[in-house]
């Protein structure tokens, strides 16, 4: 796609966003703040997965030390939410580090039990600090607290609208962000990882240093959603560590497309918007959404986007094929 | 003449009960093309794969310009100075011709950690690539993917990524194998035309005697992970020990027949 239709497609989906809290009603505007917080965890994992080619299944970790991390910050230190957002960012930039370096010196199967295994421990030392944590009853009493510069400045988000835009201003950064990131050396780096790891390090690539590099980037976007999310349902849960949280970014990456920056956004509003309708009927939704991403798998390996954009150049380009 | 560029001291190597490498010293002077040859399973492949780090040394020592890198990772060896081609096309099959070539450019210049800054404000390193491109005869296919290349052009670019990385010494695994006559050829003169440049050493591997014989300054024989022979190459032509290793004097059609 040319820059140009790039950059108007995405400023006309921001100003949608935009619109939604004015035109939809209340649950619309929880779903889109849904959307966007598994857009954020997803669009970063993906860096991670699509553009280095590493599978984690311990990013749900990341995401609760962003939680517990902005729980804490308010709780005992200040209230100020965009503090908080950044010491749920530090904290899951120290346990990325932390678990990544361990981690990073694996690859593929071993890769992705350990991140499993770090996870699930992430998850029982929360389950299992209660006086500290809370337990399964999650931190709760977290408050949403006016967003202040210095005094000199406030502004409100107490109320879904209101917080709406905070979220949506994350998630926007956050996108931009990924999308630099994709078009920088440092991606095309990490995509020479992905496709020959080993010929990397004859081009004079550290591998395992971007590796670890890239790892820590996707728990800090891990981190900046869960904290977001602790803001969202004024609590954090231990659940956000359990690794079919961690599979959620999996799922809607390969649901969406994995080489593509759009892919787990849009793979982000289907897995959302499928599971509300298909909870309307059935407690099971976790098999009706198990099939369609069979179909797809099997079907459509590129994901939504991927087969999209392929039968879109097809069309642009008769003649072919 | 200085100091050898790379030396080698009582370097071994075992697969199992399969010596690939016995006490090798070997030095690499600068400026000199030297080919290795030696029928199948004599060690060549392994002894690349020892100096250039992919293979971990079981016994012995490098030593680069007078610095011991017998423990150094490979990233290490290359920003040192130290690459190599691979037999079996080794490329980044999804990457455009360019980006490939691109990835060691920036790596070499320490360009590759910006996460921010659009590679297409590279210019510096667009313009190093384009070079590079140019070197190997492959500007044309500049924005194909790796996956859509021809063989031989694919040989041509594994060379290309190699040379990117702008090495003093640079080993080439049979760099022709596979290619029809016209690109080895235009390959060839390719390697004679940068060895005469001078910045880089090359050491090839080949099977192809016509090539060894026509391009090198100096030809290694290796036997068993030995060394059975080591001069010129009318000195290796008429060494016995070689004649008598190959069974007699119509060596090139023996190689070509090991070749499969």
């Amino acid at each position: 796609m040319k820059a140009e239709a790039r950059n108007a497609a995405a400023a006309v989906v921001l100003l949608a966003l935009c619109a939604v809290p004015f035109l939809a009603g209340k649950f619309t505007v929880y779903l889109a703040m849904r959307i966007m917080l598994l857009g954020i965890f997803a669009v970063g994992y993906n860096l991670l997965l699509g553009q280095t080619g590493l599978l984690s299944f311990g990013h749900g970790a990341f995401y609760a030390a962003g939680a517990y991390g902005l729980g804490f910050f308010g709780l005992h230190v200040s209230g100020n939410p965009l503090f908080g957002v950044a010491a749920g960012v530090a904290a899951a930039i120290l346990l990325a580090i932390l678990v990544g370096y361990l981690c990073v010196r694996h690859t593929e199967i071993y890769f992705a039990m350990l991140t499993l295994a770090f996870g699930m421990m992430v998850f029982s030392l929360i389950w299992n600090a209660r006086e500290i944590t809370g337990g399964d009853d999650g931190l709760i009493g977290i408050m949403r607290s006016p967003v202040s510069f210095f005094g000199l400045l406030e502004i409100p988000i107490g109320t879904d609208r209101q917080f709406y835009f905070f979220i949506l201003f994350f998630f926007a950064l956050s996108v931009w962000a990924v999308h630099r990131i994709r078009q920088s050396p440092f991606g095309l780096a990490l995509a020479g990882i992905r496709e020959n790891a080993r010929r990397s390090e004859f081009a004079g690539v550290p591998v395992r240093r971007y590796r670890l590099a890239v790892f820590v980037l996707s728990g800090a976007f891990a981190g900046l959603a869960g904290s977001l999310e602790a803001l969202l349902e004024s609590n954090a849960r231990p659940f956000m560590a359990h690794w079919t949280h961690s599979a959620e970014p999996v799922l809607v990456s390969l649901l969406g497309g994995l080489s593509s920056l759009t892919g787990p956004l849009v793979g982000s509003a289907i897995f959302i918007a499928m599971r509300e309708i298909i909870q309307r009927f059935t407690e099971n939704w976790m098999l009706w959404f198990g099939i369609v991403l069979l179909v797809i798998i099997l079907g459509f390996r590129g994901g939504v986007v991927g087969t999209l954009s392929a039968f879109f150049r097809k069309a642009a380009a008769p003649g072919e094929g | 003449m200085g100091e050898p560029l790379l030396t080698t001291e009582k370097l071994s190597n075992h697969f199992g009960m399969v010596c690939t490498a016995r006490d090798l010293d070997l030095s690499f002077e600068q400026g000199v093309l030297t080919s290795i040859i030696g029928p199948n399973g004599a060690g060549k492949s392994t002894l690349i794969n020892l100096l250039t780090g992919h293979l971990p040394v079981q016994a012995g020592k490098i030593r680069f310009q007078g610095r011991e890198i017998t423990r150094l990772p490979i990233h290490k060896r290359v920003r040192l100075g130290i690459c190599r081609s691979f037999q079996v096309v080794n490329v980044f099959p999804e990457l455009t011709v360019a980006q490939n070539v691109m990835i060691p450019v920036l790596a070499r210049t320490g360009r590759a950690w910006n996460p921010i800054r659009s590679l297409s404000r590279e210019t510096a390193v667009t313009r190093e690539t384009e070079v590079f491109l140019e070197k190997v005869g492959l500007q044309g296919e500049r924005d194909t993917p790796a996956t859509a290349l021809s063989h031989g052009d694919l040989r041509l670019l594994e060379v290309g990524v190699a040379l990117a990385a702008a090495p003093t010494l640079l080993f080439l695994d049979e760099p022709t194998a596979g290619m029809n006559p016209v690109e080895r050829v235009r390959l060839l003169d390719n390697i004679r035309e940068l060895a005469c440049e001078g910045r880089t050493t090359f050491v090839v591997v080949e099977h192809d005697m016509d090539v060894v014989f026509s391009l090198s300054g100096r030809i290694i024989v290796l036997h068993r992970g030995e060394v059975l022979c080591d001069g010129t190459p009318a000195q290796v032509r008429a060494d016995a020990k070689v004649r008598e290793v190959y069974l007699g004097d119509d060596v090139s059609d023996l190689f070509r027949y090991e070749e499969e």
